[in-house]
């Protein structure tokens, strides 16, 4: 019988996807991937070996010291960023652009005035959700959260937030959607779209503020563009995925009246791909929002600057008063947006968009009149009573709690008992045998391009001369990465089995990943201290909510019929998770642990503000100390130790991870 | 040839995919293989082998295979959806391969519309905007196309659901969606691919009496791809029997049945009701005695399921005539042989002399057949095209694939 399917005859030029490199992948894998227990051996005989040798540290004639040189070409750029035709001609534009677009955006929300934004905006949601009964849950929530943010009484910062969100978002999505576009209609662009979009993933955000800095400067343009390449790929991603995703038959039919690529593009194709296009909408604007305090730190205003200001001064009920009003922001948009995904492309009947116009422009000639300020006697001050609370916790557990401790002596057992021994172990065995562990457990896990890119991250890293700092910062990672995947895969297992736990988890969830890294850190500083373990609590409360996430799917998708076989041969609760669920969920865990690696990452390395040391500290103060030198070559480290961890963790043939924001 | 009456006239088409697939077809000692044997020595997979064959203007032409044969590919050769390898392919006279783009497009828009399988409606289209989508295409203004997709949504009875969308409605109504957007560019040619597989044998056929139906009202020139034998006997003027990408038979749904050009052919027909497909005249004989005064008389193109009624009915020998003039009569004998597929020489007729007339059933396979009809004989179903199509093919006689033009 032919290959050839007469229903679906295979047209020229089109190949299944990943069609291509499968042979490729498969071949190496088979060639060079060794068995289990031979590593493990190997492991076993040369760490004890290495460990005695002893000698530690990355040798000095492998270093590149690259400090000097980045400080002068620092300097040159501050010297000549007035003059040169490259910031002149081209530099200059953007950044004035990004300032004017951003200001102007401001204007108008400040000269639309409370009223007037309230009701546009819920105008608007109610004609995302249709204009009828059903856009009225939306248009609710929109009305609400903002109120909200006006009772909180942080107008004036949720407008300046706002503006620059608008602004990055539209520019997100219109770059997201052109290269979205490239991806989605031409192989080629998507065979480069792919690699570059994993690896920007798995970057952690404070990584590319410097070189933005060193050519912005503190400011608007600064914050916006690092919000625009954060927030981006997800559109990028999803664009590709709705175009590729199209039917082939509606395709073919539209082909077979002779429509033209344009028209196939525009009638078909685009209008297919809606859901995906609004879901890629969705999470740039989620991501754009989880990035409001990082652009804080390079110069962007509003609420994100009330929650760095907060940290500073540890004033926790500023901090989670501003990160209530962010959390209020981006349900009202989640909910938008998601309404006008759910709705499927039903037009709006012309008697609800007239009325959604007459409110919005009613609205606005009335918020106009009445003025931008927020009324200050409508605001309720929850940063008081919440401080209350907090100090009265930190009272109370901080020290001289009878038996137990109190928080203050666990972290310093902890520090002194785990941390310490890990950080001088690591910092023990010689460099060599760590690229060799390294290259193994990558190859154990995922493939040998894997090992190969893990090896060369972190030969970087000692390149650099940032072995001993990375070490240190590692040392953090791996206790939080372990403490995460401890408590996730606890919680992942018994929510997975338990219906209720999951459904009482899934709200609290939604609310903490919601609410920026930086929230996490100012109660855990205060009950822990400044340092290490307030940066290693704090990151691994953050990632917990995707590990659990990630584990419960993986478990909650082992097929029934395989668990049915198991409880009927009379396995235990034990032995079915054992034997049956663990194997079977094995890939999503791995993809659990990935992700845990990767968000741990990100917020240890903001650690670095509150004592975590190291890279992260280190990118801080080349921002806030000028020493952009330092700055830049820890940022290169954390990039380094971010895909040298990835690829450790990343199975083999693993598809693209949804990112943590959802 | 005859370029005026044939609407597509395909010589020599092949269609091979895979690496270099443009060699295949001009190898001499590539094409001698066998379609498997090809695919081992090159990698290449042939869909679509030395095809030749013309669509007559206003017949149903009917590609019948199994899956894998090539009939999906040949279809969407027609109109290079699928780009052929080789071969010539004419519409209208006008050589289809040497088309650019446009042109193409114009043939696309103008002169051969497709349904297909699948439907392929547009998800966020109502029912009203999926029909005009091809007058859309052609640049038809908003108002004008809506009004015109209204009339043929009318014609194919869904007059009342212009506002619904396509996950709104039943398999059948969908498929109807995707024959009023065919017809909304008034085509010359209708292009059907395997359109009623995925529907439910009853909704199947409503939806093929539909088909027979706008043939018969408009005479359009209709392409049917079908691996259904019944459907392609009930619907075809002329059937072209695909296998392994080659055409092992074309004629009409006779000749396929009583005359099988192989035994893969007589393999597939042996079910087939042949009473619902052979007519009368193949068992006729001369009228005896009182026989031309009697019994019920029969058009010479009635099939012998209406003989045998005719004859059960009377007790007598059934008349057949043709403008009034009596060409002969059927008995009860002579259905039977037909029924049971008998060769003229293993039939024991009453009367000897009668049955070595020249209306004997030629190419009746020797060995015996089961009489009995198979299960999927539909013995109610009216047979549309008879009115419209005149039984003069000629035998065309085997291997039609080397000379399947029929003058």
């Amino acid at each position: 019988m032919s290959t050839v399917t007469t229903s679906r005859p295979i047209v020229d030029g089109e190949r299944p996807p990943g069609h291509t490199d499968a042979p490729g992948r498969r071949r190496t894998r088979r060639l060079v991937r060794p068995s289990t227990p031979m590593v493990l051996l190997a492991l076993a005989l040369l760490l004890p070996t290495a460990a005695l040798l002893g000698g530690g540290g990355w040798p000095q004639a492998l270093r590149v010291d690259l400090v000097p040189a980045l400080d002068s070409f620092a300097d040159w750029v501050v010297d000549n960023r007035e003059t040169h035709p490259v910031f002149l001609y081209f530099l200059l534009h953007l950044s004035n652009a990004a300032t004017d677009s951003v200001a102007w955006v401001h204007d108008l929300l400040t000269a639309a005035g409370w009223a007037g934004v309230l009701t546009a905006a819920t105008a608007l949601a109610w004609y995302a959700g249709g204009a009828g009964r059903r856009g009225a849950g939306p248009a609710l929530i929109a009305l609400g959260s903002l109120a909200g943010c006006g009772f909180l009484g942080l107008w004036e910062q949720a407008t300046e937030t706002l503006a620059l969100m608008l602004v990055s978002v539209v520019v997100a999505v219109v770059l997201g959607l052109l290269l979205g576009l490239a991806g989605g209609l031409s192989d080629t662009a998507q065979r480069i779209l792919r690699p570059v979009l994993d690896t920007m993933q798995v970057l952690p955000s404070f990584a590319y503020l410097l070189p933005l800095v060193l050519i912005f400067g503190i400011g608007t343009p600064s914050a916006l563009i690092t919000t625009v390449i954060y927030a981006m790929p997800p559109m990028v991603r999803m664009t590709t995925l709705g175009l590729r995703g199209a039917d082939p038959a509606v395709l073919e039919a539209s082909r077979s009246l002779g429509s033209t690529s344009w028209q196939r593009l525009w009638t078909a194709r685009l209008p297919m791909a809606r859901p995906q296009l609004l879901l890629g909408l969705n999470q740039t604007i989620m991501m754009a929002l989880s990035m409001v305090v990082i652009a804080s730190v390079v110069g962007a205003g509003g609420l994100g600057e009330s929650v760095y200001q907060a940290l500073k001064t540890r004033d926790f009920g500023q901090g989670l008063t501003a990160g209530l009003a962010i959390v209020l922001i981006a349900v009202w948009l989640d909910r938008t947006t998601a309404a006008a995904g759910a709705r499927g492309g039903v037009p709006v009947g012309r008697r609800g968009t007239g009325l959604v116009l007459v409110a919005a422009g009613g609205g606005l000639l009335a918020g106009s009149s009445a003025g931008g300020e927020w009324p200050e006697a409508v605001t309720v001050d929850i940063a008081a009573p919440l401080n209350t609370v907090v100090d009265w916790l930190v009272g109370n557990l901080y020290q001289d709690v009878p038996v137990l401790g109190g928080t203050s002596v666990w972290a310093g057992n902890f520090t002194s008992w785990v941390l310490n021994p890990l950080n001088n172990g690591l910092q023990a065995l010689p460099w060599w045998s760590l690229l060799l562990l390294a290259a193994a457990v990558a190859l154990l896990v995922g493939t040998w391009r894997g090992a190969s890119t893990a090896v060369l991250a972190l030969s970087c890293i000692g390149v650099l001369g940032i072995w001993d700092k990375a070490l240190y910062t590692l040392s953090q990672v791996l206790v939080a990465v372990a403490l995460t995947l401890l408590l996730g895969f606890a919680i992942g297992i018994l929510a997975a089995r338990v219906r209720t736990v999951e459904r009482l988890l899934r709200p609290v969830f939604d609310a903490m990943q919601t609410l920026p890294q930086f929230i996490y850190l100012i109660p855990v500083v205060q009950l822990f201290n400044a340092g290490r373990v307030a940066a290693i609590t704090a990151a691994a409360v953050y990632a917990l909510p995707a590990v659990v996430r990630v584990t419960t799917q993986g478990l909650k998708q082992v097929s029934p019929a395989a668990l049915e076989v198991s409880r009927s041969l009379g396995a235990t609760t034990w032995q079915q998770i054992r034997d049956v669920q663990w194997p079977l969920a094995r890939p999503a865990l791995l993809v659990a642990a990935n992700q845990g690696v990767v968000l741990v990452l990100a917020v240890v390395v903001i650690g670095g503000l509150v004592g975590g040391g190291a890279l992260g500290f280190d990118v801080v103060k080349g921002l806030t100390a000028g020493e952009l030198g330092t700055g830049l070559i820890a940022g290169a480290g954390i990039v380094c130790l971010g895909l040298a961890l990835d690829k450790l963790t990343q199975p083999a043939g693993r598809p693209a991870l949804t990112h943590h924001s959802h | 040839m005859d370029g005026h009456d044939s609407v597509f006239s395909v010589r020599g088409l092949w269609k091979v995919f895979g690496p270099k697939a443009a060699r295949v077809p001009g190898d001499p000692r590539l094409t001698a293989l066998t379609t498997a044997e090809i695919r081992e020595r090159t990698g290449c997979t042939v869909a679509v082998r030395d095809v030749s064959f013309d669509v007559r203007r206003g017949e149903v032409f009917v590609v019948m295979g199994l899956s894998g044969s090539g009939k999906s590919t040949l279809v969407r050769c027609l109109t290079r959806l699928i780009e052929p390898t080789a071969g010539e392919l004419a519409m209208d006279g006008e050589d289809v391969l040497a088309m650019d783009p446009a042109r193409l497009r114009e043939l696309r828009r103008h002169r051969a519309a497709m349904v297909f399988q699948h439907f392929g409606l547009l998800p966020h289209r109502t029912v009203l905007d999926n029909v005009a989508y091809g007058l859309e295409i052609q640049g038809v203004a908003k108002g004008e196309r809506r009004a015109r997709a209204r009339e043929v949504i009318a014609k194919v009875g869904l007059a009342g659901l212009e506002d619904r969308r396509p996950n709104q409605l039943s398999g059948g109504q969908q498929q109807r969606v995707g024959l009023a957007r065919a017809l909304a560019a008034d085509p010359e040619v209708l292009l059907f691919d395997e359109p009623f597989s995925a529907l439910d044998p009853l909704i199947r056929r409503d939806m093929q009496e539909e088909v027979a139906r706008l043939h018969q009202e408009e005479g359009r020139t209709m392409v049917f791809i079908t691996h259904d034998l019944a459907e392609a006997l009930k619907l075809g003027d002329r059937i072209a029997l695909m296998r392994d990408g080659a055409i092992v038979q074309l004629g009409t749904p006779e000749e396929i049945v009583t005359r099988p050009a192989d035994d893969y052919v007589r393999d597939f027909v042996r079910d087939v009701p042949r009473e619902q497909i052979v007519p009368v005249s193949r068992a006729m004989r001369p009228a005896i005695g009182d026989e031309a005064d009697r019994g019920t008389v029969l058009a010479p193109d009635a099939t012998v399921a209406e003989g045998v009624a005719a004859v059960a009915r009377d007790g007598v020998p059934a008349r057949i005539e043709a403008d009034g003039v009596l060409l002969g009569v059927v008995d009860h004998t002579r259905l039977l042989a037909v029924v049971a597929g008998l060769a003229p020489d293993e039939a024991n007729y009453a009367d000897p002399d009668a049955g070595t007339g020249a209306l004997a059933i030629p190419g009746m396979r020797e060995d015996g057949v089961d009489t009995d009809a198979g299960p999927g004989a539909d013995a109610d179903a009216p047979k549309g095209k008879a009115a419209t199509t005149p039984m003069d093919a000629p035998a065309t006689g085997q291997g039609t694939d080397t000379d399947p033009v029929t003058a």
